[in-house]
């Protein structure tokens, strides 16, 4: 069984969010609620100020402080490695949110960041939390693994895009969407990513890409010291590091 | 309320392919559909330009398609009162009556011989499809007012330059896989330069390849571009131009030019020196000089030789004495075998270090003999013959002396604010780092000193031999075609070949007052509204919104009063909060539609976009709309559009010719081109090599075809004189010469030279405003798109709103703190909202991006924190040459509200 996992390498990242809006387009996200988000921070000042950003999506950790809270078992880790939400078991207490360190959870019924509520707009007329024209098909969704427009109450979060991963054919070492044979299975944000700087694939396999990645570029895990065991990797290129540990390299 | 049409679920997913609509790089696309709705757009994996890829905007295309505001059909205003704050009224009408309507306006017209008094005003267009329906209906219908372009809003600047120069009046393809060094000004590289998906594509290769591209990006503040660089300096508004000319001042005076394609001096001398002119030729005194050097440098070497072979000579001495010395030694040893062997020892290795001097020398020798004899015979300079011979540049030691040379880093320091030595730096780095390329757009050249500034930039790019070289810059080539199916001329009447159709456009293009313009669409509403030359009648939107986009944009509104106006958009913006009939087009994902490739690599590629869904309501393509109207046209107008029929017709003519030119892909008909969604051909076919020209060769698979010097003035140096002009004879053709020196108060001699002239800084302000474009902002519909708005400004935490730029001393000084709200103000209006302090950008100059402050577009843009369009603030200035419309050379004042 694969243990899927993503490397982002962040020398590459130009901050564009082209993977926020891929899969806010792919899993009907609300405006406002990336699943994968990309945070910009600035620091110094003019004119050696710092603009930085750090793509963020679910980290799918091994050891998910999430799962470890939730009093229903809504959220589980597939065998394949990926951490889920159950929303049919879901009863949006948000323990979840609070014991997640890097708040990549989201609640169903929020305020609006935009107004009009598109939830109004597009208002739905069955459990679904509202009703987007261009929702993905019908046939997809799959509320057991946290896909679809979710209902009321529930928390949601990356599924890796869980509907496309889990029909990659058993033993695939990496999904890579420059091969045509792999792009329908490869999670929508790593699909689009212009300058490449996203890589998916099976991190129990030693002679995979995203392995060799890791071990080659020295892969970093988010926030390591937690203990949650990420399984998204960055590499960090010349002088680059992960927030939580980052060093001050500024050429001028 | 807008609501799903969901069909029985499980239907199988149908991928169209199209291409992009949010910029204008043309993406080609894969639109998933299921179930007759559309749920995702990705690039296409067999698509040149996508690669399967998308920059943020391309994932859009469905929240357009079913944006809740869209116009439903055709309707027409009943309310006669017109403002911002008057609701039109509009009433569903017919497509016939909305189309007899307008075709009786213009009907009339032509009756009084008012033709040209009907207005086709355009902004982004997609080829023959749409523009080219409307230039068929300029001609025919007659009036010189149909096809007014936006472009002198959008980048004229960039294209103008480039014609000035190297006699190409386009944007370039670049070869940015291939380069090693990228200075960028103003250029907005990875928000909003085109093609945005192709260059973030082409920064994961340069960031990551064996020899990393170096980066040094040029701006007013720092963005994403900036940030992700290796070096970001944050230049003074309007004074890239002086940079660029230090720089060029450094490349020369450190003898770092490339000498293959510029051409070097006779002599081999590098005679730039700082603050000194060069002479033309060689004098008779110089002839002298030269050989008084020879004759100083032949009498030094003879008595160097002379030294040295004294030298040697008592060397020899010494080392014979030695010699004798050791022999004498050994018959004083004699009889004694200790000693006898020890000195026979000492000789031994005597004579053998000897020998390995003397090998030594002698190898020494031969080398040196062998250099001498591939040292090229020193040129024959005679008096009167040039002192630079240049090889496809002209014009450099003119430049040199009548701009450059006195351009050092110091001085641009003075004006630019960027410190001397980082100038130095950066031009060192550029001269030496090859392939080298330098960039630059809106940021650069919208600025009343543009033209010259981009001139300066661009510059840069054939002194370090950039022009056509792999690594470097080309052209975009242009895709084959073929016929349409009606020819144009056998449906010209007398009224429309008439002289007197021979009016000036309303913008005055072309005019004494813009000679060398392309489009001034800034001006029509100024000039419409003193109707000089006269007042337009009826006027007809497609794809802009100068109401909003324009500078000083509120003339629009004046201007609109007083026309009948006619907008095409598939959703309510501000041209129709003033409209009085409203035809929608498709949305991109409903249309039929083909279009060349904006420049990317040089080879040309044709794009087809098929629709992914049946149009969801009763709208029409906008060049069937056109073709249906001309169609109401009297007399053989009418009858040429009859013949026409429609685009499909169009489209089906122009793909014959993939018959005969196939594309690499196998697209070689109408049918296997919508299959496959684009045509292209590899690859581009020229290439300069280290100062030469080459065109491909098919058979041998390589630039291996020597071209000559006219085939390259003929294809790819387009000047007078088929080089690249520093000194441009079309800047100095008579009729330009007087314009230039009334414009730019230069003197006749200067006017061809790129150089560096302070920006005009209209708006009476303080602060330098910018409004930059952001990498989310699609293509003039974002704004009523809620998923834009929520991430639109990350730089700033920009999710409802977007912030102005300000820096902290700034905003202090105005007592203004972060979040406040404040008023921008200038000579022209005012608008309000919400300050964001960042360390990132000049302390005298605030930026704030050109995206919200709408007032007609529909329920999600009401509650933006912007009060109006920053063209509000923005006065209307242009370049004067280019007509580049100045976005960000405005002064305006910033208080706390």
């Amino acid at each position: 069984m694969a243990k899927w996992g993503m490397v982002i390498d962040l020398e590459k990242c130009v901050g564009c969010q082209a993977c926020t809006v891929a899969c806010g387009m792919e899993n009907n996200r609300l405006p406002g609620e990336n699943w994968q988000d990309v945070i910009f921070f600035s620091e110094g000042t003019y004119p050696s100020a710092q603009l930085k950003w750090f793509p963020r999506p679910c980290q799918h950790c091994e050891n998910p402080s999430c799962m470890a809270v939730c009093p229903t078992h809504a959220t589980y880790k597939t065998e394949d490695g990926v951490v889920l939400v159950d929303w049919d078991k879901c009863i949006g207490c948000k323990y979840c949110m609070v014991a997640c360190p890097y708040g990549v959870r989201f609640y169903t019924d929020e305020k609006p960041l935009v107004a009009p509520d598109m939830r109004k707009v597009y208002a739905s007329k069955d459990d679904h939390s509202w009703n987007p024209p261009w929702k993905m098909p019908d046939a997809r969704e799959d509320w057991k693994h946290g896909v679809g427009i979710q209902p009321h109450d529930v928390v949601s979060k990356c599924t890796f895009c869980y509907h496309r991963i889990s029909k990659a054919p058993p033993g695939t070492p990496d999904l890579d969407p420059q091969d045509p044979k792999l792009r329908e299975f490869t999670p929508a944000c790593v699909v689009t990513c212009a300058p490449g700087a996203r890589f998916f694939g099976d991190l129990s396999n030693p002679e995979s890409n995203v392995s060799r990645i890791i071990g080659d570029k020295r892969g970093v895990r988010l926030l390591d010291q937690l203990g949650n065991k990420p399984q998204v990797y960055y590499v960090t290129g010349d002088g680059g590091a992960v927030p939580s540990s980052r060093a001050i390299n500024k050429k001028v | 309320e807008a609501q799903a049409t969901t069909a029985p679920s499980g239907g199988p997913t149908v991928i169209t392919k199209s291409f992009c609509h949010q910029c204008p790089a043309r993406c080609g696309i894969d639109v998933y559909t299921t179930d007759g709705r559309v749920h995702a757009v990705f690039g296409s994996l067999d698509n040149p330009l996508s690669m399967g890829k998308l920059c943020p905007k391309g994932h859009y295309g469905q929240y357009l398609l079913y944006n809740a505001d869209r116009f439903k059909g055709p309707m027409k205003r009943t309310n006669p009162k017109k403002g911002r704050t008057e609701d039109p009224k509009f009433v569903p009408i017919s497509w016939d009556e909305a189309l007899d309507t307008v075709a009786k306006r213009m009907n009339d017209l032509r009756e009084k011989n008012e033709s040209h008094r009907f207005g086709l005003i355009y902004g982004r267009g997609w080829g023959a499809t749409d523009v080219g329906v409307l230039q068929t209906l300029s001609s025919l219908y007659g009036s010189p007012n149909i096809g007014l372009g936006h472009s002198s809003m959008c980048s004229d600047g960039s294209e103008e330059t480039k014609k000035i120069l190297d006699g190409n009046h386009g944007y370039n393809a670049y070869d940015y896989a291939n380069t090693n060094y990228m200075l960028v000004f103003g250029a907005g590289f990875l928000e909003s330069f085109r093609p945005f998906n192709g260059n973030m594509q082409a920064w994961g290769v340069m960031r990551t390849k064996p020899a990393k591209t170096k980066v040094t990006f040029v701006d007013v503040h720092l963005n994403t571009g900036a940030a992700a660089s290796d070096r970001a300096l944050l230049i003074k508004p309007g004074t890239d131009g002086a940079m660029a000319l230090a720089i060029a001042h450094v490349l020369l005076t450190e003898g770092l030019w490339d000498k293959p394609f510029v051409g070097n001096f006779a002599d081999g001398i590098n005679h730039f020196k700082s603050g000194e002119t060069v002479a033309a030729v060689f004098t008779d005194e110089d002839i002298q000089k030269r050989a008084q050097a020879k004759e100083k440098a032949a009498a030094d070497k003879a008595a160097a030789d002379k030294a040295a072979a004294e030298k040697a000579a008592a060397e020899k001495a010494k080392t014979e004495a030695a010699h004798e010395k050791l022999l004498k030694e050994q018959v004083l040893a004699k009889g004694n075998p200790v000693a006898e062997k020890a000195i026979a020892e000492k000789i031994a290795k005597f004579e053998k270090e000897q020998a390995k001097k003397a090998l030594s020398e002698e190898t020494d020798r031969k080398q040196r003999e062998a250099l001498d004899k591939e040292k090229k015979p020193e040129s024959e300079i005679k008096a009167g013959q040039p002192l630079f011979e240049e090889k496809w540049v002209l014009g450099l030691p003119q430049w040199w002396n009548a701009v450059l040379k006195d351009c050092t880093p110091e001085w641009a320091e003075k004006i630019t604010t960027i410190p001397a030595k980082i100038i130095h730096d950066v031009a060192r780095e550029f001269g030496t780092t090859h392939p080298a390329i330098a960039i630059f757009e809106r940021g650069a050249h919208a600025h009343t000193n543009g033209t010259y500034s981009g001139m300066a930039i661009h510059s840069l790019n054939a002194l370090v031999g950039s022009m056509f070289a792999e690594g470097g810059m080309a052209y975009q080539m242009k895709s084959p075609a073929g016929k349409w199916p009606v020819n144009l001329d056998d449906f010209m009447d007398d009224y429309a070949k008439s002289p007197e159709r021979k009016k000036p456009r309303i913008d005055m293009k072309g005019t004494d007052k813009w000679p060398m313009v392309s489009n001034m669409l800034q001006e029509v509403a100024k000039n419409h509204n003193e109707a000089k030359p006269y007042k337009l009648d009826s006027v007809m939107f497609y794809m802009t919104g100068p109401i909003f986009s324009g500078p000083d944009c509120t003339a629009w509104e004046k201007m609109l009063n007083e026309v009948f106006v006619i907008n095409t958009s598939p959703f309510p913006d501000e041209t129709s909060v003033y409209s009085d009939l409203i035809l929608p087009d498709h949305t991109y994902l409903e249309r039929l539609q083909v279009a060349d490739t904006y420049p990317f690599q040089g080879y040309p590629i044709s794009m087809i976009r098929t629709p992914a869904v049946k149009p969801l309501y009763d709208t029409r393509v906008f060049g069937d709309m056109l073709i249906d109207l001309g169609k109401r046209i009297k007399g053989s107008t009418g009858e040429y559009y009859k013949k026409l029929g429609n685009t499909e017709n169009i489209i089906k003519a122009m793909a014959t010719v993939f018959a005969e030119k196939p594309g690499d892909n196998g697209v070689n008909s109408y049918e296997t081109w919508k299959e496959k969604g684009v045509w292209f051909q590899k690859p581009y076919l020229w290439r300069q090599i280290r100062g030469e020209f080459y065109e491909w060769d098919k058979a041998a698979k390589s630039y291996s075809k020597r071209m000559t010097q006219e085939a390259v003035k003929e294809k790819l140096l387009k000047t007078p004189s088929g080089k690249f002009e520093f000194k441009s004879g079309y800047l100095e053709e008579e009729h330009h010469v007087h314009y230039l020196m009334e414009k730019f108060g230069l003197p006749a001699e200067m006017v061809g030279f790129p150089q560096y002239l302070p920006a005009n800084h209209a708006g009476g302000g303080d602060l330098h405003f910018v409004s930059p474009k952001l990498a989310m902002q699609a293509e003039g519909r974002s704004g009523n798109l809620p998923h834009v708005t929520a991430s639109i400004q990350p730089t700033q935490g920009g999710k409802k709103t977007v912030y102005l730029e300000i820096h902290p001393e700034t905003a202090a000084k105005r007592g203004i703190k972060d979040g406040d709200r404040v008023r921008i103000k200038s000579s022209v209006g005012a608008i309000e909202v919400y300050a964001r302090l960042y360390n990132g950008i000049r302390p005298d100059t605030v930026a704030l991006p050109m995206i919200h402050g709408h007032w007609g577009m529909g329920r999600w843009t009401k509650n933006s924190g912007v009060s109006g369009s920053t063209n509000e603030v923005t006065p209307n200035v242009s370049d004067a040459i280019s007509g580049q419309c100045c976005y960000h050379s405005a002064k305006v004042f910033v208080e706390k509200v």
